[in-house]
This record gives structure tokens, sequence and C-alpha cells, in this order.
């Protein structure tokens, strides 16, 4: 399978066909939908429609699809707790954490910068 | 809203995007141009613009373009989509997210900007972003395969397995026709699920899946190893016996199989005491009388890693005796001639040379080492065969072992001179020349080997291989040598080199799950997740921590950074000297390295011209690392190797002590005594952790009013823990 070497779509920087699949649906004249679709045959993205289309139950996917819904969003509850935003600041500062992580330590730990810094402290490994 | 244009400019604006994409960016530049002439605040076309603008390499331009192009149109989702192009190609991926999530409000139908968010957020390792991203996908179009098995990866990764098998179960299920036996897709994806199931630690169900679902699956050895693994670990130790040696029957060169085996045989379970029974019991008769039958046929054959092969018996003490006193017996054989060894071979001393070659190395290995007795070996070996590059190369090590380090260079590159076919020895020439300092001469012998065409010469291309054991090592010598430029700029370069390994897993986040090679791909993951861990990152991080210090400690008045701090007396006068001698030396290697390549030039720029608007490579601001030296904030350029350090490697201690001298010069004490805490736990005893624990204590009896009340009570109670302290 010499051609599984390289990915065909590697291009340093942004891939190729960014733009051109939104413009796909502009296309107004014939003849700039076969450019259009020329251009898209040249991305090797375009492997997901040339896959070969395999036998699937449209009806059991449907089905699938919708007990999925509901699974993905379920996330756990959080405990609401308030944090002092100088404690937040306090953490940022002492111990160099982004804010989000200095937040999380601090509602890990009731709010309490004290107990946060703590835990921080101790080798954890 | 939307500009509209009319529909010539509308045509040209499509070309603009083929012209980009064709990579053909002065045309592309040139068509965008006509358009603004007439609209000249079309927010599309700016972007497209600033697009082709990055692609050639003026990225402050692109972005100033970008942003004009969005406040004029703000609700355009290609502008958008273009400020996270632009983001991307600059490595801003956090930015590059909210751009793509914002072109996606916009357009909520492209696949493409979906598609590009995804890889971002797995990018980051945003689990919950990519679960959402890859649902939508999922959505849009749930015939395809790839897209069920994208949102399993998605839980697995996240750590939700039994959603993750979920997934791939109801994909399975809805199928109508039965797959392929050559699919391999299908196969890939059966065997993923498998280690699913294992990694949720129901390996009874495994087996049973692997037994039942998995047995026609392509990768044929997995299925085998996966399978005597499960037995193993459910305990069924006949029937792992058996899967592990039809396993070496296939492969019987594997050692993980005899592993495998002897585990299953029960061995271990009395492993100690029964061996320990054999050594002293059975006085190594056995062992002897094999070990001898074992050496007299290396030695014959004249195989030169014999040694290599049994040094891991050394580690129990009768063996040790052994082993040497049967390559002398064999020696003292030879000479009695007792035995008539089979003269037709015609070769007799490549016996000798070998049994000499063993004790050689006998008597340098750092269990058994006597190195005058070493040296007296290989001298006698390399009387018998003077051309031998092995024989030679121990000569060099025995050297550098009693810390001769310019005889050792100079052995070893005796060595390499004897066989210039061979990269190892060549490597290895090197090394031991920077081992003496000898930066430029190791470099010109490390270009025997790299290709000749490269730009810049042989460290370029070294650069480019990201040959990172030369890069340290060339490092090292050249903090040794006073300068901290280069050795910085060295460094930083294996930093950039690990920044790259990590960066070079966005391709396969579509292109593993297009070609169907999940299992790969979630070890590719997990591999880069730990990708610092690695002995080579944090061997040049320490270096460059290390060094940053004593730069903030001694700052320099050079702007190089090669003079040395104020040390007293000649010694300084001295090293000033060497250290400006080695200036002068990396200018002229630096000036020949650019005449070479402008030499070489000419060809290369011709064949470049051809194309339009490829960039040549990007030009190095700061080739000796001068900028580098003279940076005002040594501490905090340090961070940047200091963190990774602490985090992927916290039970080296070495680390955790770097990392209390710079956050304690820093004064950021929580964090110092977090490494102080850390090198406690992992040795106690250790002179440093007394030492470390008092100063930090010295330093917080002045300091403490400063800092702030809470900090000051975690401070009290964790520091009373501490020995020493």
């Amino acid at each position: 399978m010499a051609e599984d070497r390289q990915p065909a779509d590697i291009v340093e920087g942004a891939t190729t066909g960014d733009v051109e699949d939104e413009v796909q649906p502009t296309a107004k004249s014939a003849e700039d939908r076969k450019a259009a679709a020329a251009l898209s045959k040249l991305d090797a993205h375009g492997d997901d429609e040339t896959a070969p289309a395999r036998e699937v139950d449209q009806e059991a996917v449907k089905n699938a699809m919708s007990a999925l819904g509901d699974g993905a969003v379920k996330k756990e509850v959080k405990k609401a707790v308030k944090v002092d935003a100088a404690d937040v600041n306090l953490l940022v500062d002492e111990l160099e954490l982004p804010k989000a992580k200095a937040t999380e330590l601090l509602k890990a730990h009731d709010g309490d910068a004290v107990k946060a810094m703590r835990a921080y402290l101790q080798p954890d490994f | 809203m939307p500009q509209t244009l009319s529909t010539r400019e509308a045509n040209l604006f499509r070309t603009v995007i083929r012209y980009y994409e064709d990579k053909q960016y002065k045309r592309g530049l040139k068509a965008a141009e006509q358009i603004l002439k007439r609209n000249p605040k079309h927010g599309d076309t700016m972007s497209m613009k600033a697009l082709i603008l990055n692609a050639q390499g003026k990225t402050e331009e692109a972005f100033a373009l970008a942003k004009e192009a969005l406040t004029i149109d703000m609700k355009s989702y290609i502008c958008w989509h273009v400020y996270g192009i632009l983001y991307r190609t600059n490595k801003n991926f956090d930015e590059a997210i909210k751009a793509y999530k914002f072109a996606l409000k916009l357009e909520p139908d492209s696949h493409q900007i979906q598609r590009d968010l995804a890889v971002l957020q797995i990018q980051m390792r945003d689990y919950q972003g990519y679960i959402q991203s890859r649902l939508a996908m999922l959505k849009a179009r749930p015939q395809l395969r790839q897209n069920w098995t994208a949102l399993a990866i998605a839980y697995h990764l996240d750590g939700n397995l039994r959603q993750a098998e979920n997934i791939l179960t109801t994909y399975e299920k809805s199928v109508t026709t039965t797959p392929l036996r050559t699919d391999f897709e299908n196969s890939e994806a059966l065997l993923y699920k498998n280690t699913i199931i294992a990694e949720m630690g129901d390996i009874e169900r495994a087996l049973e899946h692997l037994e039942t679902d998995c047995k026609n699956c392509l990768d044929r050895l997995a299925v085998m190893e996966l399978r005597a693994r499960y037995l193993a670990q459910l305990g069924r130790k006949q029937e792992a016996a058996k899967a592990y040696r039809a396993l070496l029957d296939r492969n019987p060169e594997h050692p993980e199989y005899y592993k495998g085996l002897i585990n299953s045989l029960g061995i271990p379970a009395v492993a100690e005491a029964a061996q320990k029974a054999v050594y002293d019991e059975v006085p190594g008769d056995f062992f002897r009388s094999t070990a001898k039958e074992y050496l007299t046929l290396m030695f014959d054959k004249g195989v030169p890693s014999t040694f290599a092969n049994v040094k891991h018996l050394y580690s129990d003490a009768s063996k040790k005796d052994i082993l040497p006193a049967l390559a002398r017996e064999y020696l003292e054989e030879l000479r009695g001639g007792s035995v008539a060894r089979d003269q037709a071979n015609g070769d007799s001393s490549k016996g000798e040379g070998a049994a000499l070659y063993f004790l050689a190395q006998h008597y340098d290995y750092y269990l058994s080492r006597d190195l005058a007795r070493a040296m007296e070996y290989v001298e006698k070996a390399i009387e018998l065969d003077p051309k031998s590059v092995d024989f030679h190369m121990t000569r060099a090590r025995i050297f550098k072992h009693q810390g001769e380090i310019a005889r050792a260079a100079e052995a070893m590159d005796h060595a390499r001179s004897l066989d210039t076919k061979d990269r190892y020895i060549n490597s290895k020439a090197a090394k031991y020349q920077l081992r003496n300092n000898e930066n430029e001469k190791a470099l010109a012998t490390m270009g025997l080997f790299t290709r000749a065409e490269t730009v810049g010469g042989p460290l370029a291309d070294l650069v480019d291989m990201q040959c990172v054991w030369f890069l340290t090592e060339d490092g090292e010598a050249w903090q040794r040598r006073g300068n901290l430029g280069l050795a910085l700029k060295r460094y930083h370069t294996v930093f950039n080199i690990f920044d790259t390994w990590q960066e070079d897993q966005f391709d396969f986040h579509s292109f593993s799950l297009r070609k169907g090679q999940i299992r790969a791909y979630i070890d590719l993951i997990r591999w880069e997740d730990r990708l610092r861990e690695h002995p080579f990152y944090f061997r040049a991080a320490l270096n460059a921590v290390n060094l940053y210090l004593s730069m903030h400690d001694k700052p320099q008045n050079g702007t190089n950074g090669v003079e040395a701090g104020q040390a007293n007396g000649e010694d300084a006068a001295e090293r000033k000297k060497a250290a400006k001698k080695a200036k002068k030396e990396a200018q002229k290697a630096e000036r020949e390295a650019a005449e070479k390549a402008a030499k070489q030039d000419p060809n290369k720029a011709g064949a470049q011209k051809g194309k339009d608007g490829e960039e040549a490579k990007k030009k190095d601001e700061d080739p000796n690392g001068v900028k580098l030296a003279a940076t005002t904030d040594p501490l905090g350029d340090a961070m940047k190797f200091l963190w990774p350090l602490l985090q992927f490697s916290p039970r080296n201690i070495e680390g955790q002590f770097a990392g209390f001298e710079v956050f304690v010069r820093r004064k950021k004490y929580l964090l110092a005594l977090r490494c102080l805490k850390a090198a406690v736990a992992i040795d106690r005893g250790h002179t440093r952790v007394l030492e470390q624990a008092a100063r930090l204590r010295k330093v917080l009896d002045g300091a403490m009013d400063s800092l702030a009340p809470k900090v000051k009570g975690v401070i009290e109670t964790e520091l009373a823990e501490v020995p020493g302290a």
C-alpha cells in the first residue's frame, strides 16, 4: 500500500480546499459547478464521498442517532461553588496557573484558597 | 451582511481561490487586487488576499489585513474562517478555535469548517469540544463509518470507555450486510473495540469478543498477541503458555514472548529462591560448562559483540568471576596449543583477538573495572589486528573512562579512519570530539555523512534531520567553552524539535481516521501526550535551565555572553582568552558555512524560481544565539524549559532542584516549596534537600511579612514538614 505512506492532503499550513467547499453552494452556472466539482476532487478530503457506500440500515441509524442525542449532552452536574476573584488572582500569581486552571483548583476545594494551595504543593507522583 | 459582487467579479473571486490552492500566489494577488480596485471594501476578497500574503510569509501584513476585513464584514464566515486559518498556521491554536467556532456559527452547514475545528480541538486535547464537533459531524453524515469511529475515539480519549464501545456497537448493529473479510477498516474497528473492552478491565469479555468477533481480523499477529495476554491475565496459564509457544513459532527472536511463556509456566513464583539455590548449591558447574561452550563458539568465530551479549549476567557476582576466567582459560589453551583447532580455518588469531577483546571490555565495564588492565588487553588485541575498528573504539573508551578526554577523542578518530564508510563509528568520533570541546572538528566529522546539498552546511542538515544527540552534545561543549549564545541556541533548537514532534500529529487526526488505523492512532496520541518525558528533552532542558540560572547569578557584560564573569586572576584572563578564541573560531566556521552555502545557492535559486511564490526557507535571524544570550530576563526564559521538566519528569530530583533554584530567585516561594517537597518525596536524605530547605527558611524569615496572609499560612504549615527547614 504505497499510497499509505503520506497522507495526500498534507499541505503546509492551511489545508487546500478550505474555502472551495464553501463556495460550492454559491456556484451558479453549470460551468462553475463543474469547476468546483473538479476542484473538490483534487481535495483528498473528498475521500469521504467517494468511499464505497456501505449498506446501512437507515432506520437503524436514525434510531441510534436519536438515542445518542441525550447521551452526549449529558454532563456531570457540577457543584455550584462560589469563588472569590481575589483568590483566583492570588493563585494565578503565586502558582502561575492559567486563570481557568486556578478557578478549577479553587472549585475543587470549595473555594478555600488555603486548602487549594496546600493541595497543589503536594507531590502528585 | 455578505457583500455581493458582480458576476464578473464573483468569477474573479473564484479564480483567486483557485490560485491560492494551486499556490500561484502572485497571480492570486493580482486577481484579488483587481477585485479590490472596484470594491475596495470587499471583506471576503481582503481575507483571501491576507491568506495569500500569509502563505508568502508576510504574517504581520496578513493579520492586519484580515483584521481589517473582519471589521468591515463581521458577518462573513469566510472572514472568520480565514482569521482562524491565519492563527492556525501561526500555531496560536486557542485563538484559531475561537475564530473557527464563530465561522461555524455563521455557517453551521460547512463541513470544512467543522472538520478543521474538530482537528484543532483534538490537537489541543479539548475532549468535550471534540465530542460535540464529532457528534455534529456524525449527525450530518451518519452513513459514514469513520464518523462513528471518530465519535468513539472522542469518548475513549475523554475516558468514557463505555460510551465509546456503545457507539461502535451501535454502528455495527445498523449495518445490514456482513462486511467482507478483506474489509480492513472493519477489521481494525473490531480490534479497536476489543482494546476498549480490555481497557475497561473486563478481560473475560475482551477474550470472548476476541475469539468470536475478531477471529477473522486481518491483523493475525495482534489477535494472537492479545489472546496470549488475556489468557495470562486471566490466569489460564496452560492455554497462555500454548498461545505464547504459538507466537514463538512465528517469531523465535522476540524476547517478550519468552517472558510471557516463562510467566505462564509459573517460573517466577519460585524464581528468586530457585535461582539463589542454583547459584549457591550447585556452584556454577552447570553455568560454567554451558558458558564455556558458548564463549568458545563465539571466540572461535571472532564475534565482537560477545561481551555485550553476556554482560547482563554480571549482576550476579559468581558469574562475573567465571566469565573472565573462562576467557583466560581459552587464551591459555590456545597458546599451549593443547587443542589443535582446525587450522584449516586458517584464522587462529581471530579467536585470540576476540578473547583479548572480551577481557579488555571486561576490565572496562563499570562492575569489574580495572582500567590499566583493560588497556593492557586492548593493546594486545590491537597488536594482533591493528586494523580492527572495534579494538580501537574500545581503546578510546578506556581513555575516556580514565578521564583522558583528548586522547580518547584522538583514539576514536583513529578508529573512525579505519572504516570511513561506517556511520556508527563516525558518530562516535564526533561525540568524542565534542566531549573534548572540539565543536568545529566534530561538525566536520559529522559532515562526512550529511547531505552535501543542504543549504547551510552540515549543521543545517543535522537540524533538519533532528539529530538531537548531536545538538545537545554540541550545546554542552559550547557551554564548557563559555559560548553561552551557541549553547542556548542548541538547547532551543532541541526544544523546537520536540515542538515539531508535537505538531506532527496534526495530520494524523484526519489521516488515521480515513485509513481506519485507529489502534495505531490512539498509541500515537498517548505517546504525544508524554512526549517530553523523553530523557533527551530532560537533558537539554535541564542544561538550559541551569545555564539561565548561572546567567542570572553572573550577569554577562559581553553582548555575546562569551566573556565569562569576573572570576579572579589569571584564570579569568585565560578563560576570557579561550572564549574569545572560541568566538573567533565560531565566526570563522559561520563564514565558511555561509560561503559554502552561497556557492551552492545559484542552482538552488534557479530551481526555486520556477515555482511562483515558493518561499525560500526562512532565514535564521540569530544563528549564533547572540540574542538569546543577551536576554535581560534569563529566569523568565528558563520557564519555557522548566515547566515541561517539572510536569513530565517529576520524579527526577535534578529537575526539582533546578526548579527550586529558579523559583526562589523569582520569589515564587510556594512553587519553590512545591519543588522542595517533591525532592523530599524522592530522596529525603539528599544533602541538597537539606541545603535548599535551610536556604528557603532563611529567605522566608526575611520575606514573610511581604507575603499575602493566606500564602504565609500555607508556607508555615507546609514548610514545617520539610526536614532541615
